[in-house]
């Protein structure tokens, strides 16, 4: 069924997610490889946030399966999907807003985690982000590009497998961008598999190593960056048919 | 569609056909019931009785459901402000002379101008917040106007003496010639409000930010100034209820808590901001409670838990009821 | 939070309980009386505090708890000739029960429809009380025999504070309570980030069941005589959440300072004004809930007397 585990990460089979009339997800499959960075694009509408709240359980999906190492995600609960090592970002960035960044950070539950070593790497991820001074700062008194920094080390605290990013670069400045960009690529090299979802086409042709391309709620297109940039059908997709 | 939008609508339907059976169930149990011309004459009446009933119940349940509608928020005071319509009804007729009835023309605005006022000073500025602050203002409110209504008229029940007697639909069957009356006018002024809020560019304006707050300021609603209108309308038609009760039964300053349970008891069975639904509610509730005051022994104390019940059975099962919108 | 500053806390506590244990026996009955309600409104306060300061999630029926522990000891002490303490153990499992099996269905529902769900159990459970005159005489209600028992049930009632400001102390420093703030803040991302909302929420409602019906028994004890309407009179659930409002939701010292205000200036104004009493504490709700939501202790981390967050 799945096959060979060691290479692929998470595979994605048939997911399906409609809405009433609108089929946001319909039939959409591909096998994301382990240890590397790989990215999620399509215009406005392909589905692409929807696969992922169906990767996460944050939304059943309607039919299909998700295999990560070999267990079957699909009916799971977010809490548990997270347990099991995959964790991810926002489109909008979600911290809480009315607690501070050291507890936006303790709040992340495994079971496996006592308070001494959660606090210990909470202080390590504050460090990582560079939010040390402010950990006794609301989340919601942090300016955007902070914000997103938060969310993306809350991520972080379990040392995840698998990390989805929705959207990292929305509304982040040069600077903040290429600190993140940084970071991903050090958790890449340490072995995790990284998911990206974006629009910036920068970011996803010059780091990721390979993409899938969404459009209509199914994957039209798979492959290395310099593919994708010639491909058919992403191009129609993206730009209507010549 | 979606399989969980169908599943729940046949349970919600399931769940009202075992509410109104369980009254039947249970009479038929405790051996209460004679099977013969008469009690089915009683029942007859007491189905008409509830119908009737039903309109006025309706009536200051729509209010409330557009509050809650376009606010979200839980109207503790509603039950209070129909009492009040009740007692200002009083008053005119009382020290006046003035009909009821036509004292709603002196009423339903007096209390419209209190409802926009409330909201302006008070609630404008805490919709779309945690839910509880409204909770407690408009508590609050309740609290306040029950003990100044106290102070005034002392907690002695007041009634209203007028158009009494009964009309005869046939030679066994007759009906409380108010409660005719009432149901009369809570029709007219539904169907009122029902082409206020379907034509009139302020109806409308209501129930577009009763279905999506955000959509509606995009298209140039001001959302505050329908948050007030709002407010006034449901107040007016609480009052307006209140004025069609006084006529019917006793009332006293604490009368309003058990109305406002009632009321949320309706908007969630009819479904949050849906106006027909709240009218459909109304109707249903009147009819159960009957049902139970008359069926089950000891039914005239079960009818709250009656309403209780059903409206915990309804959040559970179906939340958003028979015809309102998910949330979210 | 250092050990230090909780060994501090902590000694605070036992200085504050033990000024309230030197008390009673210098006050007339009606003064222990008094004590012995403020201190019964701390822990209905910090009890509220615990399910909707944190969670957000306002239980509009909490009285239920405190009726079903009031009825508890009703039942058990004047028709089954129980020993008192014991049926005080009896309605906090009562109501441990009845706060699961209820929170299990209605916890799922969202903010002002939760709210509504808990008034309709609440006052569907008075109803209950009510009509089941087998077991809890109905509308006549039950009276205890007459005995002098301020004493005890003022230090029951004390040792109940002290449990129960523990357990709000550890709940309110903890990653409990952290995680119950972040079902406040945001429940999707808490629950894709690991928590699993439904067993937390549960677990704090059943919490927040337990010292209120304790509560409720000793009081019913203490006034030798109870009946459904004030057992379960909503204006408990409204001090519940007024009390902690004004102190400062989600916080431990909040519900303890609002509650021992504001019980205080309820009973000076009840006892002095009784007409206009209730019309001024319907207008105080009015003014607390809009002008200063965040209480007292929201205004001390705004003026920085007190750090923000629960956990340093």
């Amino acid at each position: 069924m799945t096959g060979d585990t060691n290479e692929i990460a998470l595979d994605i089979q048939d997911l399906r997610k409609h809405f009433g009339a609108i089929r946001a997800v319909d039939g959409c499959s591909f096998k994301v490889p382990r240890g590397k960075i790989s990215g999620l694009i399509g215009p406005n509408g392909s589905g692409k946030t929807t696969t992922f709240n169906l990767l996460t359980g944050v939304i059943p999906p309607d039919s299909g399966d998700v295999f990560y190492n070999g267990q079957n995600l699909t009916g799971l609960k977010p809490y548990q999907i997270f347990r099991l090592g995959i964790s991810r970002t926002f489109q909008i960035v979600r911290i809480y807003r009315e607690m501070t960044v050291f507890e936006n950070l303790l709040s992340v539950s495994s079971l496996s985690m006592p308070e001494r070593e959660a606090r210990a790497r909470a202080e390590e991820l504050m460090e990582f982000v560079t939010l040390s001074k402010l950990r006794g700062e609301y989340g919601g008194n942090l300016s955007y590009g902070q914000q997103k920094l938060l969310e993306f080390a809350r991520a972080l605290m379990t040392d995840p497998d698998v990390i989805l990013l929705d959207e990292p670069a929305a509304g982040v400045n040069r600077t903040l961008l290429n600190t993140l960009l940084d970071q991903i690529h050090r958790l890449q090299e340490s072995g995790k598999t990284i998911i990206i979802v974006e629009h910036d086409m920068n970011v996803i042709m010059n780091h990721c190593e390979k993409i899938f391309v969404m459009d209509y709620g199914v994957k039209i297109a798979e492959g290395p960056p310099d593919e994708i940039k010639k491909n058919e059908q992403v191009l129609e997709a993206y730009f209507g048919r010549r | 569609m979606e399989k969980a939008e169908i599943r729940s609508r046949y349970l919600l339907g399931g769940l009202l056909v075992v509410a109104f059976a369980m009254p039947f169930a249970v009479g038929i149990m405790s051996e209460d019931i004679r099977y013969d011309r008469a009690w089915a004459l009683d029942l007859t009446r007491v189905i008409l009785n509830g119908g009737l009933q039903g309109g006025v119940y309706a009536m200051y349940a729509v209010g409330l459901t557009l509050i809650f509608g376009v606010m979200r928020i839980i109207n503790v005071a509603h039950g209070e402000i129909v009492m009040v319509g009740a007692f200002l009804t009083y008053t005119f007729f009382t020290y006046l002379g003035w009909d009821p009835l036509l004292s709603m023309v002196v009423t339903l605005p007096i209390v419209f101008c209190l409802g926009i006022v409330i909201q302006k000073l008070l609630l404008n500025a805490v919709v779309g917040g945690p839910e509880l602050t409204p909770l407690l203002i408009t508590f609050g409110l309740g609290l306040s106007t029950i003990h100044i209504v106290e102070a005034i008229f002392t907690t002695d029940f007041r009634t209203i003496p007028y158009a009494q007697g009964a009309i005869a639909i046939t030679e066994r069957l007759a009906l409380p010639r108010p409660r005719v009356i009432s149901f009369l006018m809570a029709i007219a002024i539904s169907v009122g409000v029902f082409l206020f809020l379907k034509l009139h560019r302020l109806g409308k304006a209501i129930r577009a930010t009763a279905q999506n707050r955000d959509v509606a300021m995009v298209c140039g609603i001001n959302i505050y100034r329908v948050y007030v209108v709002t407010y006034g309308l449901g107040a007016a038609l609480a009052a307006a209820g209140g004025c069609l009760v006084s006529i019917q039964f006793g009332f006293n300053p604490e009368t309003g808590v058990f109305y406002t349970l009632q009321a949320f008891a309706i908007i969630i069975l009819g479904g949050r901001g849906h106006y027909i639904g709240a009218l459909i509610g109304g109707f249903m509730l009147a009819l159960l409670e009957g049902l139970v005051s008359f069926l089950v022994p000891r039914g005239t104390e079960l009818v709250e838990v009656a309403s209780y019940g059903l409206m915990v059975f309804v959040l559970l099962v179906r939340p958003q009821g028979l015809l309102g919108l998910k949330e979210g | 939070m250092t050990g230090r500053e909780h060994l501090r806390n902590l000694g605070a506590l036992a200085a504050f309980a033990l000024a309230l244990a030197l008390l009673p026996g210098m006050l007339t009955l009606y003064l222990r009386t008094f004590v012995m309600f403020t201190v019964l409104y701390v822990v209905l306060a910090l009890s509220w505090n615990m399910i909707s300061g944190y969670t957000g999630y306002v239980s509009f029926g909490h009285v239920a708890f405190y009726g079903i522990g009031s009825y508890a000891c009703g039942i058990l002490v004047a028709d089954y000739r129980w020993h008192w303490i014991p049926s005080l153990f009896v309605g906090g499992l009562v109501a441990l029960l009845v706060a699961l099996a209820v929170g299990y269905p209605v916890l799922r529902l969202k903010g002002p429809y939760f709210a509504i769900a808990m008034l309709g159990t609440a006052e569907s459970i008075r109803v209950i009380v009510t009509v089941w005159e087998r077991l809890t005489h109905g509308g006549y209600g039950i009276n205890f025999p007459n005995i002098e028992n301020s004493f005890e049930t003022y230090y029951a009632m004390l040792v109940l504070m002290v449990v129960t400001i523990l357990v709000s102390y550890w709940v309110g420093h903890s990653r409990f309570g952290i995680r119950l703030n972040a079902i406040r803040e945001d429940e999707v991302a808490a629950e894709a980030l690991g928590v699993n909302t439904t067993l937390y929420k549960l677990a704090a409602f059943g919490l927040s069941a337990i010292f209120p019906a304790a509560g409720g028994g000793i009081q019913a004890y203490k006034v030798l005589r109870i009946e459904p309407p004030s057992e379960f009179f909503i204006q408990i659930t409204i001090a519940m959440a007024l009390f902690t409002m004004f102190g400062g939701k989600g916080t431990v010292i909040g519900p303890v300072i609002g509650a021992v205000i504001l019980y205080t200036v309820q009973e000076l104004t009840w006892v002095n004004f009784p007409t206009a009493h209730l019309i001024a504490y319907g207008i105080f709700i009015i003014l607390v809930a809009r002008f200063m939501p965040r209480g007292l202790m929201g205004f001390a981390i705004d003026m920085g007397w007190a750090r923000k967050g629960m956990v340093h």
